[in-house]
């Protein structure tokens, strides 16, 4: 069978009409209120939400703010609330959907305008509160052979430093919405990816000061929300449930 | 009037920027790095191949060094590099990977043992050393003599962007996001900061600093296809330009990659095709045989993608509402080959364009892929003409690429040019130079400038619209700036460019009036300014009469070292001109160590430069001398082309490397 | 601001460490439930005994009343069992209330997220939250009963007490919401603890609701026909309330 006589040709068959319905507000404008405008468009094959907003904005409504960077599902930069649900716009196919289409912002990120949130800031918020790089104090001489890993190690590393920082699991988490100071499964999973990780001399004493209360590991209430959005599906349930085995061992043999 | 004053100002927040900004921290001088997106949303993310260092562990990687590096990286260029900036290069790329080993990239590391792999469509076993075990390891790239690519499987730049940007976050460097460089703040010859844009309240801030460093990236986005990430728009390459005094380099030298997917432009590797994948026309034939009955598909990047567009030029691509395209079908090669070993084209397929290869063709077509031209600058990284601006990794061109960079080499210069450049800018800022001596009515000008700009463009009535003019800019470089090139197109170009640039004076901001966070507006005024960096490009490709690397004239097939062994060199002298000026840089065959020769594709049809033998001839008996002298290859280098001292000092050692040893560990 | 300790830095050396009560209040939090959870699965299984024939409940009743190991029965031990469960209950209770939403607007918070977000165990923690929050009264109701007056328990004081003393809406209710609370319970629990992971955790999540899902569906199957056959014996009964059972010929002394 090939392409050729299957329907994705790019050739147009009866294109269908979606109609995308965006919660729109901009904070910068006074007296602006939360509305929902609808566009409609033709469908093209292949369209993603990325191509459909950025045909909005072309053609029907120039101030539309929306976030886009690599358009390839690697940066993280365009989550948004895709019929209630956190993922990235860029790699949602309209096709995949009912031709009537919800978008909205993240919930909890400070918003900028329409679907535009600034996840950014609050992952620089996060990444500074867990101190999420190596800490060492062994001083790296370039010129010589590199520190041996294993080889199994670098990759159990990488498939945790995979995390885009998209905030998804953020916004699929309902105790980090009712709780703002909790870390979210993108931070536990930092710890998990440092606690793993040779280079950092930090050993679970010190995790256990970073993530040992109710605003991390313990917070948590097993939700899965994160697990089931992670666009890059990072292995988040067990993660948490590994931190929180050596976060209580820890916890239970402490004195005070 | 706002104003914030710094020693240092980084513009971008890629691996380049970032890499810069801990430099120059370290060094103990405050630092601000400004970016439009969060750092580690940059368009470095999307390195997925991997970075060039000749570490040398991997079997297959054995007795790669410097010297081989070099070689690969020069011929990569069609002997368009500068050669002392890539032997700068490749003497520190090692060092740069085994940093960011210590910060916390995952580098993949080689496991000792037998291991299959697919080498040209055949399956190989390779076994790895002993000793080897556990240190970094490395792939195949194009055009390497090793293999040399280091990788963190499918997500390189993605995990050292994370690791640097982690350095920063360390370092407590202030990082401010969502602002955007607007202009350059320059006054007699010297660049002391420039006017941001906040592009969430739309506030104009004037930064002051010593030294201004441009880390913006790539411009691939004056094409309507590019595989770049959509904010690598070259306004930092427009911002060096509009001062008048500084200067871009090389601005015509545009790679292509053959295969990236329609419409969205995202890139497949080329793995498809070295497994044995093969590109079809719209009647389902195979058509590369024909043009290229060697090597078919596997033949080089530039190669395959000029033999594309010929074939769609010949009404064979498949017509779509995105434009013409062709297949590459991998169903041959079984699903379980592709979910075993192409699991990431397989995510690509099924995400954005729900297609399951195994059993449907991909939509292709040749894409923009990368800039190697740039601001100019020497060595140092510091422009030629304006003191005190830097320029690093893709938006600057020092001049590692020449013509055609080589895969793996670019992320691998980010982190190199990010070490080196930000030893030099931590120099001048010690130095009594470097004092800010800029008026206040100077900074205030420009600030009011810039404000005017926008003003006008929002209170502008019955003007242009500006997406008009953006698609046919994109439309034009993709035609006739696009992989081929030929005269008359260009000169088409060219004119049809110029006439943009003056309709673009009349942008009218339809429909958001509104200063602040407003799309239609920040979309205009990058309009604006892409279109003179797109004109820089079709100017210096209509001028340039040879083919070089990825410059491929049709009407002048031949690289003509006699006439072309230099570099184009842009400047756009007043702001109301519609034309840029245009002079040459020659790059010296006296001073080569490897002199010009054939790169080794096709017919070699070089027009050799005067002196080409006569350098060649020298260079071929001091190596002879030297070696019989029993000069080790280090030394023997230095007599050809000495360059050491150009580095800083730190970072003039050598490699230790498994052949390599340092003596105490012998 | 946190540090950790390689940063010497002056807040290094002041600030607040992390207590080790979080960690104690969630394993508690854990171990109660689990406790409570075996006992709920053997508690309604006993007293399903019923559906057998009421010698099986009564000799049930004698078992925990001691008789089988002192040939005498003394409700006490099912006051002191009560009262042990009830503390359990109470420690359980104390440590899931950190989890409440402590206020409404955390509480709509809550329910709005997962009224849009209609994620499956968003969901089921919801109704973890508001099953337990109906035990905290129904469930101290009846051990109240059961630690005060150990000796009504019976085919036919059970029976008379559910009909004729008007428990059967409290215990259809206790019934439905203890069992949800359980198995979702016990599912957040393996899940929360990482336990039967397995070398694929999502697969192994799959079959975990799954095992949990037909565990309601027995569990309530079985609770209702208990309390339908108590209903009937206790219609039966009505007009001798108070009346004690006696075993049939055959059955055990
Ligand atoms: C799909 C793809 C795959 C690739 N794979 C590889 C590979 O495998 N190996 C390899 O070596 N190379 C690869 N490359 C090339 C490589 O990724 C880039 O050349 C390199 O990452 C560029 O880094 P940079 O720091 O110079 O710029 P970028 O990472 O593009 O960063 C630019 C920064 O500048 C900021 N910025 C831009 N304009 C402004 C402004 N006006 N004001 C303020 N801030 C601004 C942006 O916010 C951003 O932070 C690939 C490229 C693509 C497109
Ligand atoms: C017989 C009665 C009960 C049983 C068998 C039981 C069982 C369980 C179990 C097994 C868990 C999972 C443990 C964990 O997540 O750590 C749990 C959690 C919970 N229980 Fe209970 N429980 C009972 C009574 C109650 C009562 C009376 C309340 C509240 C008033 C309550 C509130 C909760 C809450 C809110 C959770 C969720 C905690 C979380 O998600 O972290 N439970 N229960
Ligand atoms: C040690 C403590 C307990 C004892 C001795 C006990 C005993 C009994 C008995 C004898 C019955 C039969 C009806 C009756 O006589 O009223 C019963 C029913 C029931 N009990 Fe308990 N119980 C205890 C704890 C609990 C707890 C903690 C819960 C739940 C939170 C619970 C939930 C129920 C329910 C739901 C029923 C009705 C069963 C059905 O519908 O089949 N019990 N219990
Ligand atoms: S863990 Fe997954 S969902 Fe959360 S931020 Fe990272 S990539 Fe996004
Ligand atoms: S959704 Fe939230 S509660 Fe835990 S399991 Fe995920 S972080
Ligand atoms: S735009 Fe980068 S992930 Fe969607």
């Amino acid at each position: 069978m090939n392409a050729l006589t299957k329907g994705l040709m790019m050739k147009d068959k009866a294109a269908r009409k979606i109609k995308i319905n965006i919660l729109r507000f901009d904070p910068n404008i006074p007296n602006d209120r939360p509305r929902i405008d609808m566009f409609e468009l033709e469908e093209a094959p292949g369209m993603t939400l990325f191509i459909a907003l950025n045909d909005i904005r072309e053609h029907h409504d120039a101030s539309l703010k929306f976030d886009f960077v690599c358009r390839a599902g690697i940066c993280g930069s365009c989550s948004m609330l895709i019929n209630g649900r956190p993922g990235l716009a860029c790699r949602t196919l309209t096709s995949t959907m009912e031709p009537e289409i919800m978008l909205a912002p993240l919930p909890l990120f400070e918003l900028i305008g329409d679907l535009s949130v600034y996840t950014g800031n609050w992952m620089r918020g996060l990444n500074e509160r867990l101190e999420t790089w190596i800490h060492t104090q062994e001083e790296v001489d370039v010129e010589r052979l590199e520190e041996r890993m294993e080889p199994e190690l670098a990759e159990e590393i990488y498939e945790l430093d995979r995390c885009i920082e998209c905030g998804c699991c953020v916004a699929g988490c309902g105790t980090i919405q009712m709780r703002e100071e909790f870390v979210g499964a993108v931070g536990l999973n930092k710890i998990a990816r440092y606690r793993l990780d040779p280079r950092d001399k930090r050993d679970d004493d010190d995790y256990y000061e970073l993530v040992g209360d109710e605003d991390g590991v313990f917070g948590c209430m097993t939700l899965l929300g994160c697990e089931d959005v992670c666009p890059k599906e990072l292995p988040l349930q067990s993660k948490i449930a590994y931190l929180r085995r050596k976060m209580v061992e820890v916890g239970l043999n402490k004195k005070d | 009037m706002k104003v914030t004053y710094t020693d240092v100002l980084v513009i971008g927040g890629g691996l380049a920027g970032l890499r810069t900004a801990t430099g120059v921290k370290e060094r103990g001088h405050d630092v601000i790095l400004l970016t439009l997106v969060p750092p580690k949303r940059s368009h470095s993310a999307a390195a997925q191949g991997g970075m060039q260092a000749s570490l040398g562990n991997s079997v297959m990687g054995r007795g790669d060094n410097e010297d081989v590096h070099f070689e690969d990286t020069i011929k990569g260029s069609d002997w368009g590099a500068d050669q002392k900036v890539a032997r700068m290069f490749v003497n520190t790329a090692p060092k740069a990977i085994r940093e960011l080993a210590a910060w916390g990239v995952p580098w993949n590391r080689v496991k000792k043992g037998g291991r299959q792999a697919i080498i040209n469509a055949e399956k190989v076993t390779i076994t790895e050393e002993e000793d080897a075990h556990g240190l970094i390891t490395a792939r195949d790239f194009g055009g390497t003599k090793k293999w040399r690519t280091c990788y963190t499987s499918d997500g390189t730049g993605h995990s050292m962007l994370y690791a640097v940007d982690n350095k920063v976050h360390e370092q407590g460097i202030e990082v401010r996001e969502r602002m955007e460089a607007i202009a350059l703040i320059h006054e007699n010859d010297r660049c002391y900061g420039a006017v941001v844009r906040n592009l969430m309240t739309g506030e104009l801030v004037a930064y002051i600093a010593k030294a201004t460093t441009i880390a913006t990236g790539g411009y691939g986005r004056i094409y309507s296809v590019s595989t770049n990430a959509v904010i690598c728009q070259g306004t930092g390459q427009a911002i060096a330009l509009e001062t008048g005094v500084a200067t871009l380099g090389n601005m015509e030298a545009i790679q292509f990659h053959p295969t990236a997917i329609v419409p969205v432009g995202i890139l497949t590797t080329e793995g498809c095709r070295g497994d044995g994948g093969v590109l079809r026309d719209v009647d389902g034939y195979r058509f590369m045989p024909d043009y290229e009955p060697e090597k078919k598909e596997l033949a080089s990047r530039d190669v395959v993608s000029r033999r594309m567009t010929e074939h769609m030029r010949k009404g064979k691509g498949v017509p779509s509402r995105y434009g013409d395209h062709l297949w590459l079908d991998i169903t041959i090669l079984g699903r379980k080959h592709i979910e075993k070993n192409l699991r990431e084209v397989k995510e690509i397929c099924e995400n954005f364009l729900g297609i399951d290869p195994a059993e449907e063709w991909i939509p292709v077509r040749p894409t923009q892929h990368y800039s190697m031209g740039g601001i100019r600058t020497d060595h140092r990284g510091e422009s030629q003409t304006l003191k005190g601006l830097y320029s690093v990794g893709e938006a600057a061109c020092w001049d590692l690429h020449g013509f055609n960079r080589l895969g793996g080499n670019s992320v691998s210069e980010t982190v190199v040019a990010g070490m080196l450049v930000s030893e030099y800018i931590s120099d001048f800022c010690e130095s009594e130079e470097s004092a800010i001596n800029v008026s206040t009515s100077v900074i205030e000008a420009a600030l009011k400038c810039e404000q005017d700009k926008l003003d006008r463009l929002i209170n502008n009535k019955d003007g242009e619209d500006t997406y008009v003019l953006r698609r046919a800019m994109e439309k034009i470089m993709m035609e006739k700036v696009g992989i081929f090139r030929n005269g008359k197109d260009l000169k088409e170009a060219v004119d049809e460019l110029e006439q943009l640039i003056f309709r673009s004076h009349n942008i009218e901001v339809t429909r958001s009036k509104s200063l602040a966070a407003n799309p239609a507006l920040v979309n205009a005024y990058r309009t604006q300014m892409m279109l003179k960096v797109a004109l820089t490009v079709a100017y210096g490709a209509l001028l340039r009469t040879e083919s070089r690397g990825a410059h491929s004239r049709e009407d002048f097939p031949e690289r003509n070292d006699k006439e072309w062994l230099n570099r184009t060199i842009m400047r756009w002298k007043d702001p109301d001109m519609t034309m840029p000026t245009v002079s040459y840089e020659d790059i010296e065959v006296e001073e080569m160590e490897l002199p010009p020769g054939f790169r080794g594709y096709g017919k070699d049809m070089t027009i050799h430069h005067p002196k080409t033998e006569e350098r060649q001839a020298m260079v071929d008996t001091m190596r002879l001398q030297t070696e019989e002298e029993g000069l080790d290859r280090i030394e023997v280098q230095r007599t050809l082309m000495p360059y050491s001292e150009l580095l800083p000092e730190k970072y003039q050692g050598r490699n230790e490397r498994l052949d390599e040893r340092f003596d105490d560990e012998r | 601001m946190k540090h950790d300790r390689l940063h010497k830095s002056v807040d290094a050396y002041l600030k607040l460490h992390n207590s080790s009560t979080p960690a104690r209040l969630d394993f508690v939090q854990s171990v109660t439930g689990f406790i409570l959870a075996l006992f709920i699965m053997g508690h309604i299984l006993f007293e399903a005994t019923i559906l057998i024939s009421k010698d099986a409940m009564y000799a049930m009743t004698r078992f925990f009343e001691g008789y089988y190991f002192f040939g005498e029965t003394y409700p006490g031990i099912i006051s002191f069992l009560a009262a042990a469960i009830f503390i359990i209950l109470i420690v359980h209770t104390l440590a899931a209330l950190r989890k409440f939403p402590s206020n409404y607007r955390q509480y709509s918070i809550f329910r709005k997220h997962s009224a849009e977000f209609r994620h499956n165990d968003t969901t089921l923690w919801l109704w973890q939250v508001i099953t337990g929050f109906m035990m905290f009264f129904l469930a101290s109701v009846h051990l109240y009963m059961m630690m005060t007056n150990p000796g009504d328990i019976g085919p036919f004081a059970s029976a008379d007490r559910i009909v004729s003393g008007w428990m059967w809406p409290l215990y259809l209710v206790l019934l439905i919401s203890v069992v949800l609370h359980t198995f979702i319970g016990l599912y957040r629990l393996a899940l929360k603890w990482g336990w039967f992971e397995g070398k694929k955790p999502k697969e192994s999540r799959k079959v975990m609701k799954k095992i949990m899902i037909a565990a309601i569906v027995f569990y309530i199957g079985i609770g209702l026909a208990a309390l339908g056959a108590y209903i009937v014996i206790g219609i039966e009964h009505s007009d001798k309330v108070g009346a004690r059972y006696h075993p049939t010929e055959g059955g055990q002394q």
